[in-house]
C-alpha cells in the first residue's frame, strides 16, 4: 500500500464515525428507546415456524382479527347495533398505526395525529364523532358544530425556510410566478372538489369507495402526479416542494411515485366544513387519534378484546377457524365469520386461501416505511421573537416531515412545564426493500439522528438542553402507497367484494391509508356480518 | 524590604487594572449585548489608553515620581472604583450618552493604569536596582496580578459581590496602595500630609459607596422603572417587580402594570362587589388568578363567605403577598385568612381536574395578548367554568377595556354568550388603566346590580354602581365575532385594538 493511500484510508476511517456521528454527540446521555411494533410477530409468521396444537377452542359468531382503526370500527359498529357474539383479537400492536403513548402524563401519537373535518360522505365517521360528543350538533348537516377543544387551535401551521418561520405551509416569497401557480393550483383543486362524474358522484371523495367510477376521471390513475403537474404547467419550485411534502406526509411517497388521482384526491376529497371553524381545520388530540380508538374499545367492552396474534385462518367445513398465540400458548377460535383486519401482507401469510379469493402476491400494495420520533422536553425551546410555536411545524426542503406539538391543544394560563414533540419521517427516497434491512438493524443513535433532523435544523444544539427522553417507533411496513394504477388493482377489488365467511377490513383495501378509509372498510364488514 | 513592598504593590495595581477592564466589558455586554464586540472593543481601547499613559509618564519630574504615583492611585481608585455604579446610573438615567461615557471612562482609567508601572519602575530605578532584575521582577508581578484577577473575577467576585461592589473593592485596594506608600515613603514625598489627607478622603468615598452599593443599584433600577424598586424577583413563571413612589405601591409582571395601590381599590371593588353584593347567600367563592390577594380582600369583607379558594400558578407571588409587610398591609392579610385556601396550580388545569362548585367565581386572568393566553377566553374554558358555577351563582370575568379595546371586550362578551351563559357587561374608571371592563356571567338571565352594599367601600355606592352598568354612546356594543380557538380572532382583535391606542 502506498503511503498516500494509507493516509487517505486512515483519515477516512477516523473521519467517518465523526462525520456520521455528530448528532450522536447531541443525543449523548439521553435515554432513547426504539420500538418496532409487530416486527417479531410478523417475521415469525413470514418464516412459518410451526405452531403447537391449540390448547383450547372457543366458538363465537364473529372474530375480528386485528385492532387497528378498521378492526375496532367493525367491532364498534357491531356493538352499537346490539350485536354481542364476537371477539376481537388485538394482534401484536393494539391500535395499529393510530396508536399513542405517554411519558407519564404527557401523551403523544406514534402514528396518525389528525382527522380532517369529515365530509358528508364520511357519515360513518361523523356518527362516531357524534357519539363521542366531538360533534356537538348538526351531525348530518353540511356544517356540524365541533367541540372546540379538539379543533386544532391557532396557530396551526408554519414553515421554516431560510432560517425563518412563515405562517402556513405554502412557501411564500419565492417570486411572483410561484405565487401565481400556487393560487392557480388551489383554485384548480377547489373546482375539482365540486367535480362530478357521469355517474353523478363526486370524482374525489373520502371514503374513496363512494367516488365516481367515470373512466374519464379514473384515467388520472394511469399517470404520476409529477407528470400530471408538468402537463398542467405547474413547474414552480415552491409549489412543487409543497405538493411533494403533501404526498410524503399522506402517502409516504414522492410526487413521481404517487398516482395523479391520489395526489389530487388529497386536495379535492376533503370538503368538510364546521360551524365553528374555518374550512381546512382538522381534529386533533394530544395522542393523535388514539382517543377515537379508546372510545371504540370502551363501546366494544374489554371482555371481547383478546390479546394474541393470529397464526392461521382457514375454513373448516362451514366454520372459519382462527388459530392464534397468546402468552398462554396456542388457542383456536371457530366462527361463522371472520373479519380479517390485518394489513394485507400479514393476511397473505395468515390465509392459505388468498389466491382462491382472486388475490395474488403481485396484488399486495407497495408499502412505505416510516419512522415516528417522540421527544420529551423540559420547558419549551425559545422561539424567535416574531413567531409562535404552531401545532405542525415543517422545514422547507427537508426529507423529514417536521414536528407536531402534543401539548398544543391544552388550555393553560402558563406554558406547561413539559411537552412532547412528535417528528415524522417517511422513507420515500429509497426503495422500501433497501430501507427495511437498515431499519431493522439501525442503532438507537442513527435512528435518533434521523428522527430529530428537523428539530436540530430549527433549534440547533440548544435543543439538547431541553431533551429528557426519546422514543422512536419504526414502522417498516407502515402504509400502502397509492402508486399509478392502484385504482385498477383487481386483487384489492376482489377482497373489497368478499362477502363469504371470510371478510376483509383494512385501509389497504383502498390502496391509501387514511383513518376514514380504514373505518369505512370496518363499517362495511360489520354491516355484512349484521346482514 | 521597602523595595519589596513596592514590588508587591505592582501586584495589587496590576490586579486592579485588569479588573476595571473586565468589569467594563461585563457591564457593557450585560447592558448592550453582543459580548464579543463589547469585550474586544473595550480591551482594545483600554490597552491603547495604557500606551498613552506610559508615554505621558516620561513628563513626570524625577523628584515627584512617588507623589505622582500616589495621586494616580487615588484617581484610578475613584475612576475605576465608581465605574460600574456610574455606568449603570448613566444607562438608567440617560441611555444615549452611555457609550460615550463608557469609552471615556475606559480610556481614562486605562491611561492612569498605564502610568502606574513606569512610575514604579522609575521609583525603583532611582533606588539603584539592577535594571535587568528590576524589569523582570516588576513584570512578573504585573502578570501574576492579572492572572489572579482573571480567575477571581468571574468565579468569586462577580457572582458574589456583583459588578458595582467588585469595582468598589478594587478601588479600595488602589487606595490601600496609596495609603501604604504614604506611610512607608513619607520621608521621600514632597507633600506627605496632603497625600495622606487625599487618600483618606477617597477611602471614605469608596467605603461609603461599598456600603451603599445596594442602595445605588436600587436607585438605578428605579430609574428604569420610574420608581423605587422594593422587590424584584424572577420566578420560573414570570418576573415580578414591585415599586414604590411616595406611598404608591405598584406591581409589574413581566414589565406590565398589574396594579397601583393608589387606585387598585377601584379595580378590585368593581371586580368583586357587583357579584358578591348580589349574592348575600354566597358561601363558597373561587378566585382564578389574583395572587396579590386584593380581590380576596374584597371578598373576605362578606361575613357570609365561608371559604375562598384562590388558584394562582406562582407560589412566589402568593408567598410574597402573604409575607411582605407593605403588601400585607395592602391586602389586609387576606392570604393569611383562615377562610382562604391558596392553591398553587395552573387555574385552567385546576378547573379541568376538580369538580367543586362555587357560588361566585372571580376570573382575573391576564389579557388575551398571545395565542396561549387567548385560549383562556374561549367557549371550552367558559363551559368548564360554568360547570363549577352553582345553579344561581354568578361569575365575573375581567375583560379588557370596552373603551380602548372595544373589539376585544365585545368579543369576550360574545364568547361568553356562545358558551351559553347569560351576560351583563359593565365598566369602571381606574386611573392607572383607563376605562376598564368586566362581564358578569350566569346560567340564567335576570341579574340586577346591587342597590346598596353592607360592607365598607371606597369607590362604590348606589350611584357609582348604577353608572358602571350604563354604557354611553361611545362605548356601545361592537358587532364582533366570538373567539374560536381555531382562529383565535380575539388575539387579533386585541392586537388591533391596542395598536391604535397611544399610551
Ligand atoms: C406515521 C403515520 C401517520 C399517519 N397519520 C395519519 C393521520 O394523521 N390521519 C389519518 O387519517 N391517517 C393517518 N395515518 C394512516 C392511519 O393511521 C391508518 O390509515 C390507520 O390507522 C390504519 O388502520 P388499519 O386498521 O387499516 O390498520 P393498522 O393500523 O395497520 O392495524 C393493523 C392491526 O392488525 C393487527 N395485526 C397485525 N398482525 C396480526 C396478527 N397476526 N394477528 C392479529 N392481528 C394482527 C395489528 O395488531 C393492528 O392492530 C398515518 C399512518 C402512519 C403510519
Amino acid at each position: 500500500m502506498q503511503r498516500r493511500d494509507f493516509l487517505r484510508t486512515a483519515a477516512l476511517l477516523a473521519g467517518l464515525p465523526l462525520l456520521g456521528g455528530c448528532r450522536q454527540v447531541l443525543g449523548w446521555g439521553l435515554p432513547i428507546d426504539v420500538f418496532r411494533p409487530g416486527m417479531a410477530a410478523g417475521h415469525r409468521l413470514r418464516d412459518a415456524a410451526s405452531l403447537p396444537p391449540p390448547r383450547g377452542t372457543r366458538r363465537v359468531d364473529t372474530v375480528i382479527v386485528g385492532s387497528g382503526v378498521a378492526g375496532l370500527f367493525a367491532g364498534w359498529r357491531l356493538a352499537r347495533e346490539g350485536y354481542r357474539d364476537f371477539v376481537l383479537l388485538n394482534g401484536p400492536e393494539p391500535d395499529g398505526n393510530a396508536a399513542g403513548g405517554a411519558f407519564g402524563e404527557w401523551r403523544y401519537p406514534t402514528g396518525a395525529h389528525y382527522l380532517p373535518l369529515p365530509s358528508p360522505e364520511s357519515a360513518h365517521v361523523r356518527t362516531l364523532l357524534a357519539e363521542m360528543g366531538v360533534i356537538e350538533a348538526g351531525g348530518a348537516s353540511l356544517r356540524p358544530t365541533f367541540d372546540e377543544r379538539v379543533l386544532v387551535h391557532a396557530p396551526d401551521e408554519r414553515l421554516w425556510r431560510d432560517g425563518q418561520w412563515q405562517d402556513g405551509l405554502l412557501p411564500r416569497g419565492l417570486g411572483a410566478d410561484d405565487d401565481a401557480q400556487q393560487r392557480r393550483f388551489l383554485l384548480h383543486v377547489k373546482q375539482l372538489q365540486q367535480q362530478h362524474g357521469t355517474d353523478g358522484r363526486r370524482v374525489f371523495t373520502v371514503p374513496t369507495a363512494l367516488a365516481s367510477t367515470d373512466p374519464a376521471w379514473r384515467a388520472l390513475d394511469r399517470q404520476s402526479f409529477a407528470s400530471w403537474l408538468a402537463a398542467h404547467g405547474y413547474t414552480a419550485p415552491g409549489l412543487l416542494w409543497y405538493l411533494d411534502y403533501c404526498c410524503r406526509d399522506d402517502y409516504g411517497s414522492t410526487l413521481a411515485q404517487t398516482s395523479a388521482w391520489a395526489g389530487l384526491h388529497y386536495f379535492a376529497a376533503r370538503g368538510g366544513h364546521a360551524a365553528n371553524a374555518e374550512d381546512g381545520a382538522v381534529l386533533t388530540w394530544p395522542d393523535g387519534l388514539a382517543p377515537l380508538l379508546r372510545h371504540m374499545r370502551s363501546r366494544i367492552g374489554a371482555e371481547r378484546q383478546l390479546p394474541g396474534a393470529a397464526w392461521r385462518i382457514q375454513m373448516q367445513g362451514q366454520q372459519a377457524q382462527v388459530d392464534y398465540v397468546d402468552a398462554g400458548g396456542a388457542q383456536r377460535l371457530l366462527a361463522r365469520r371472520v373479519i380479517v383486519a390485518t394489513p394485507l401482507h400479514v393476511a397473505w401469510h395468515l390465509l392459505p386461501s388468498m389466491r382462491s379469493l382472486g388475490f395474488e402476491r403481485a396484488h399486495l400494495p407497495p408499502r412505505a416505511p416510516w419512522l415516528v420520533g417522540n421527544v420529551l422536553l423540559d420547558r419549551f425551546p425559545q422561539e424567535p421573537e416574531q413567531s409562535t410555536l404552531a401545532w405542525d411545524n415543517v422545514v422547507y426542503g427537508s426529507t423529514g416531515l417536521g414536528y407536531v406539538v402534543a401539548t398544543h391543544q391544552l388550555i393553560r394560563v402558563a406554558l406547561p412545564e413539559r411537552t412532547v414533540f412528535t417528528t415524522y419521517h417517511a422513507f420515500a427516497d429509497a426503495a422500501p426493500d433497501a430501507t427495511r434491512p437498515w431499519l431493522a438493524a439501525a442503532g438507537a443513535d442513527a435512528l435518533f439522528e434521523l428522527a430529530t433532523q428537523d428539530l436540530y435544523t430549527v433549534y440547533g444544539a440548544r435543543l439538547r438542553r431541553h431533551l429528557l427522553a426519546a422514543r422512536l417507533t419504526v414502522r417498516a411496513h407502515a402504509m400502502a402507497s397509492p402508486q399509478p394504477g392502484f385504482l385498477a388493482n383487481a386483487g384489492l377489488a376482489a377482497l373489497r367484494a368478499a362477502d363469504g365467511p371470510i371478510l376483509f377490513a383494512h385501509s389497504d383495501l383502498s390502496g391509501l391509508s387514511l383513518f376514514e378509509e380504514a373505518a369505512w372498510w370496518g363499517d362495511v364488514a360489520a354491516r355484512r356480518v349484521l346482514g | 524590604m521597602r523595595d519589596r513592598l513596592l514590588i508587591l504593590s505592582v501586584f495589587v495595581v496590576a490586579s486592579c487594572g485588569l479588573a476595571y477592564e473586565l468589569i467594563a466589558g461585563a457591564l457593557a455586554s450585560y447592558l448592550l449585548g453582543d459580548s464579543v464586540l463589547q469585550f474586544s472593543s473595550i480591551i482594545g481601547c483600554y490597552l491603547f489608553a495604557m500606551g498613552v499613559g506610559s508615554h505621558l509618564s516620561q513628563y513626570v519630574k524625577d523628584e515627584r515620581v512617588l507623589d505622582t504615583f500616589i495621586e494616580i492611585e487615588l484617581l484610578v481608585a475613584l475612576l475605576g472604583g465608581l465605574s460600574a455604579s456610574a455606568l449603570f446610573a448613566v444607562f438608567a438615567w440617560s441611555g444615549e450618552s452611555f457609550r460615550l461615557m463608557l469609552y471615556a471612562l475606559v480610556f481614562l482609567t486605562g491611561a492612569m493604569v498605564g502610568m502606574e508601572i513606569p512610575l514604579v519602575m522609575r521609583a525603583l530605578n532611582q533606588r539603584q536596582q539592577r535594571f535587568a532584575e528590576l524589569v523582570s521582577r516588576v513584570l512578573t508581578f504585573d502578570y501574576l496580578g492579572a492572572l489572579a484577577v482573571s480567575l477571581l473575577f468571574p468565579i468569586v467576585l462577580a457572582p458574589r459581590l456583583g459588578l458595582a461592589r467588585s469595582a468598589l473593592l478594587f478601588g479600595l485596594s488602589n487606595v490601600a496602595v496609596a495609603l501604604w506608600t504614604c506611610r512607608v515613603f513619607r520621608a521621600e514625598l514632597v507633600r506627605p500630609t496632603l497625600q495622606y489627607l487625599r487618600s483618606l478622603l477617597v477611602l471614605l468615598v469608596l467605603g461609603g459607596g461599598f456600603i451603599a452599593a445596594d442602595e445605588l443599584t436600587r436607585w438605578n433600577e428605579k430609574a428604569i422603572y420610574g420608581d423605587d424598586v422594593i422587590h424584584a424577583e424572577t420566578t420560573p413563571y414570570q418576573r415580578l417587580v414591585l415599586t414604590r413612589w411616595k406611598g404608591d405601591l405598584r406591581l409589574y409582571i413581566n414589565g406590565n402594570l398589574q396594579f397601583s395601590s393608589r387606585d387598585e381599590h377601584r379595580y378590585h371593588e368593581a371586580l368583586v362587589h357587583p357579584v358578591l353584593g348580589a349574592l348575600p347567600w354566597a358561601r363558597r367563592v373561587l378566585i382564578l388568578g389574583g395572587g396579590d390577594g386584593l380581590a380576596a380582600r374584597e371578598v373576605l369583607k362578606y361575613p357570609n363567605v365561608q371559604q375562598v379558594t384562590l388558584v394562582d400558578l406562582d407560589p412566589a407571588m402568593t408567598g410574597l403577598f402573604a409575607r411582605s409587610a407593605p403588601l400585607v398591609a395592602l391586602n389586609g392579610g387576606s392570604l393569611q385568612s383562615p377562610r382562604l385556601r391558596v392553591v398553587n396550580d395552573d387555574a385552567a388545569r385546576w378547573l379541568e381536574r376538580h369538580g367543586e362548585v362555587f357560588d361566585a367565581i372571580i376570573v382575573d386572568f391576564p389579557d388575551p395578548s398571545s395565542f396561549a393566553l387567548g385560549k383562556l377566553y374561549s367557549v371550552p374554558l367558559y363551559r368548564l367554568l360554568s360547570r363549577h358555577l352553582a345553579e344561581n351563582g354568578l361569575a365575573v370575568v375581567q375583560s379588557t377595556s370596552p373603551y380602548h379595546a372595544p373589539r376585544s371586550y365585545w368579543s369576550i362578551y360574545a364568547t361568553l354568550q356562545a358558551a351559553g351563559l347569560a351576560t351583563t357587561p359593565y365598566h369602571a374608571y381606574v386611573p392607572s388603566f383607563g376605562e376598564w371592563g368586566f362581564i358578569i356571567a350566569a346560567h340564567r338571565p335576570g341579574y340586577t346590580p346591587p342597590q346598596a352594599y353592607r360592607v365598607p367601600m371606597k369607590f362604590l355606592d348606589r350611584e357609582a354602581t348604577r353608572q358602571m352598568f350604563f354604557f354611553p354612546p361611545d362605548m356601545r356594543r361592537w358587532n364582533v365575532l366570538p373567539n374560536e380557538l381555531n382562529n383565535q380572532i380575539l388575539v387579533h382583535y386585541f392586537e388591533q385594538d391596542w395598536s391604535q391606542v397611544i399610551r
